[in-house]
């Protein structure tokens, strides 16, 4: 009788709703580290030479630069499918 | 409600069910011999049992309504993981052609470089007198590692 009454007292105790949203993942391209930049090699080095390095490191800065803007992107567009959920 | 997941909806259908009939028979057929001499306790037991049945009834309304959010949220999660996941398709191609192509430019200079501005008499000249200093390639080289002290 005990039993049956704890049972009944306790029978409006609520559950936990099970959904489970998952974490989404990111874009594989932007899990990539940003290269460090080169360095110019030798003492004595043609001008030339000197440019190719910046132009390598020029492009270095634009690839992360590139994925900084994927990032910002990716961020947006998952906030905005998961403030869709949430409405 | 935790107990709903454990009662079937028909017991609770039962409950109830027997509340109402038990109810009945305590207040309305007091006249019959055998309800006539357990009539009070039919009366108060039937009625604990309607209050009961009365009050999962509610429960069970109040669940299934819930089990309808749920499955409806559920939806909704499936789609928003379809869209994200298309999502990252796009952005993942988005990046590939920009840095493919930011990839080609920087080479074209490279070779441009290679093969026209080391042919240019003006440049080739400016070579052989005046190569970059150690102290300029130095400084080149402390700046392309600015990151390095902070690193760890």
């Amino acid at each position: 009788m005990r039993y049956i009454l704890i049972a009944l007292l306790l029978a409006g105790c609520s559950t936990t709703v099970p959904v489970k949203q998952k974490f989404p993942n990111a874009t594989p391209e932007l899990m990539k580290k940003c290269e460090d930049l080169k360095k110019i090699e030798g003492d004595k080095v043609a001008i030339t030479e000197m440019m190719k390095v910046v132009v390598h490191n020029y492009s270095l800065y634009w690839e992360c630069s590139a994925k900084v803007d994927g990032w910002q992107d990716w961020y947006n567009a998952q906030k905005k499918i998961y403030d869709e959920i949430a409405k | 409600m935790w107990i709903l997941s454990i009662l079937p909806d028909a017991a609770i259908h039962i409950i109830f069910g027997l509340g109402i009939l038990g109810t009945i028979a305590g207040f309305v057929l007091g006249f019959i011999p055998f309800i006539k001499t357990y009539k009070l306790a039919i009366q108060i037991i039937s009625l604990l049992v309607l209050v009961l049945g009365v009050y999962l009834e509610g429960g069970l309304a109040d669940y299934k309504e819930w089990e309808l959010r749920v499955k409806e949220m559920e939806a909704k999660v499936a789609q928003a993981e379809a869209k994200s996941a298309n999502t990252n398709v796009e952005i993942q191609e988005k990046i590939v052609e920009k840095t493919k192509v930011i990839r080609e430019k920087g080479r074209d200079i490279i070779q441009y470089i290679d093969k026209e501005v080391v042919k240019k008499e003006e440049v080739i000249k400016y070579i052989e007198i005046c190569p970059v200093p150690k102290d300029i390639i130095d400084l080149h080289n402390q700046a392309a590692e600015l990151n390095k002290g902070a690193k760890k």
